[in-house]
């Protein structure tokens, strides 16, 4: 999957980039997979096992799409939070 | 009447004690400040809110709800249960959003997104609602505990409600939203573990997954397994316009918040979390694990229907997946099946106790009466809403009965008219304070009309659901929308604040423009682009 981005820095993680558009469409998809994938195992059909399966690997393939991102996102604001945290309360101190 | 063994009770008192204290250990840590007692101190790793967002999901009447469902409609009824799936688009997009905002609550969100009356106005509203929402689902839960223990034990339906929403008190009044996560993780494994294996029992009471099969041929019953067996395009009991507007109000609500009525206390599981990737995953997994519970309980009715086809009173076949488990489970199990309902009843009860408590506190308290508060005065402020809250849920719960009718229709009103403001919030820069106000006062006003008035008075004909959500939206947006455009946007400087904070998705560029006019975002050079902003 080369097509997808691995390495980001904290300002190119913070745009949303098709890695995001994907997931967003990838996620869905597993939960409905999931939901069928299970009922159909439980009922031992074959089928059932297949969308199992199916969704896994979508899973693996969203995990590793969005988790680079979110990981440079993370490390990133995790810096500036004690800022806006100070910020945060003066708005509910009504000091801003 | 259920009877009870002695390593039933053993297995129940066991497990109770085990998730009073494992809350009440937290205790000094809940303590420690405001920021603990509803945050527990923002740095989770995000498998305990994940457990969190599971366990509270699962509560007393939900197992009911499921079976009344699937019952009713076959593997059908999986759809229903589908609306959860809102959080596989909102664990990566408003998730991300409203953990960078930082807000304790969607009501603080609202002053940091808007600003000026209209976002104090939004701030109260909502906070206000909000202590009433959580009051309102503790006695709803409370009374189907109350239930559950009349049908069991015989008890009078006031004593399952009063005995153990106070058990699940100690360990929130002591130790906040610590207790509340804790217990949660262990009630979560719990509840999961035995969800597991009463369905698989009541499968194999049914005579397995091919004998399953098999009777609901010899029945006629065969559509029951094909969860896609609409009834038509707008006809009968499973429409497929009916499963689009349910995809529609689940997947793409993802974008917004407040979508879904479960958002507030994901909320609270976002903020909670150590950083923005943990609150992603606690959203998405502990939904998934929602997701795979709703189709083990699916199969479990199945084998139900199985084996009594023909219960036709929706109170009685509610029951079914409690059926299985106190009529198949053997003696000396059954304890330890009605301590796993204990372990989803309280946990659900935790939770609304410390979300009720933190928006009186946070936002009612802090914000407007005492600004310059300490950090212990809010802890204690927080411990008495618990009890405030606490003891308006017995109120609640014992009237339940009349009000029920009512407040459905209440919650009806709070999520139709408001769905696609709640995500336009999010997404649209231009959208203010005046716009979303103005669309909570014109859903109060249409769905009074639609769902109750004009067809009481025989105007138009009584619709189904899904027709009431699109025309409410419709209606709802012929207000708004001309409200937004006549009122001025949000203040700059807000705006420019909120964006470099939250980097929302959507559409923002004059706002993105005006944070790069101050040299507020910095420069991103891209491969494709040669160089971008």
């Amino acid at each position: 999957m080369s097509w997808i981005k691995k390495e980001w820095t904290a300002q190119e993680a913070d745009r949303w980039t098709k890695e995001d558009y994907l997931t967003f469409i990838i996620s869905p998809l597993v939960y409905v997979l999931v939901a069928l994938g299970v009922a159909f195992s439980l009922l031992l059909l074959w089928y059932g096992w297949v969308i199992l399966g199916v969704s896994i690997v979508l899973l693996v393939i969203m995990i590793k799409i969005i988790d680079p991102k979110l990981k440079a996102i993370s490390e990133d604001y995790e810096i500036k939070q004690k800022k806006y945290l100070e910020d945060l309360e003066k708005i509910a101190r009504w000091e801003e | 009447m259920v009877v009870f063994g002695f390593l039933d009770w053993f297995w129940l008192v066991i497990f109770i004690v085990l998730m009073v204290v494992c809350g009440v250990l937290f205790y000094r840590l809940g303590k420690r400040s405001m920021a603990d007692f509803f945050l527990a101190g923002r740095g989770l790793p995000w498998w305990l809110p994940a457990a969190s967002v599971y366990a509270t999901h699962s509560a007393t009447d939900t197992p009911m709800w499921v079976s009344g469902v699937i019952y009713k409609y076959g593997l059908r009824g999986i759809w229903y249960t589908f609306f959860s799936a809102w959080c596989a688009i909102s664990a990566f997009a408003s998730s991300r959003i409203f953990r960078r905002s930082l807000a304790y609550t969607q009501a603080e969100w609202q002053t940091l997104r808007f600003s000026g009356l209209g976002a104090e106005l939004l701030r109260g509203w909502i906070a206000g609602w909000q202590v009433f929402m959580n009051m309102f689902v503790l006695g709803w839960v409370g009374i189907a505990m109350g239930k559950l223990c009349r049908y069991l034990f015989g008890w009078p339906e006031w004593i399952g409600l009063v005995l153990f929403s106070s058990l699940c008190a100690i360990y929130v009044l002591a130790a906040g939203y610590w207790g509340v996560v804790m217990a949660d993780f262990q009630q979560g494994v719990i509840a999961f573990s035995v969800i597991v294996l009463v369905s698989i029992w009541g499968i194999v009471a049914a005579g397995g997954p091919q004998r399953i099969m098999m009777k609901l041929e010899s029945l006629g019953q065969s559509w029951r397994l094909n969860p896609f067996a609409f009834s038509g395009w707008a006809s009968g009991d499973f429409p497929l316009v009916w499963f689009l507007t349910m995809l529609v109000i689940a997947v793409i609500g993802g974008f917004g918040m407040g979508t879904a009525i479960d958002w507030y206390p994901e909320a609270q599981r976002i903020q909670s979390a150590r950083t923005v990737r943990d609150a992603s995953y606690s959203i998405w997994w502990g939904s998934a694990l929602i997701v795979v519970r709703n189709s083990l309980w699916a199969v479990a009715i199945l084998a139900f229907f199985t084996l009594y086809p023909n219960i036709t009173s929706t109170a009685e076949y509610e029951m079914a997946w409690f059926r299985l488990g106190f009529e198949y489970l053997p003696v000396g199990l059954l304890g330890f099946f009605f301590a796993a309902i204990v372990a989803i009843h309280l946990s659900t009860i935790s939770t609304h106790l410390n979300l009720g408590a933190s928006y009186a506190t946070r936002d009612l308290y802090h914000h407007y009466l005492k600004p310059k508060a300490s950090e212990k005065e809010l802890v204690w402020v927080g411990r008495i809403s618990t009890l405030i809250l606490l003891l308006g849920s017995f109120l609640y719960g014992l009237m339940m009965q009349e009000i029920t009718q009512w407040l459905i229709f209440a919650l009806w009103i709070m999520a139709a008219g408001i769905w696609l403001p709640n995500i336009l919030q999010v997404i649209w820069w231009r959208f203010n304070a005046w716009g979303y106000l103005s669309s909570w006062i014109a859903n109060l006003g249409f769905s009074w009309l639609v769902v109750w008035v004009l067809p009481e008075f025989r105007l138009i004909p009584v619709l189904p659901d899904y027709l009431q959500f699109w025309i409410m939206m419709v209606l709802g947006a012929l207000i708004y929308i001309p409200v937004t455009f006549l009122t001025p946007h949000e203040d700059m400087d807000r705006l420019v604040k909120y964006y470099v904070m939250s980097r929302p998705l959507g559409w923002w560029k004059p706002v993105h423009r005006e944070a790069e006019r101050r040299g507020l975002l910095q420069v991103v050079k891209t491969q494709s682009e040669g160089g971008k902003k």
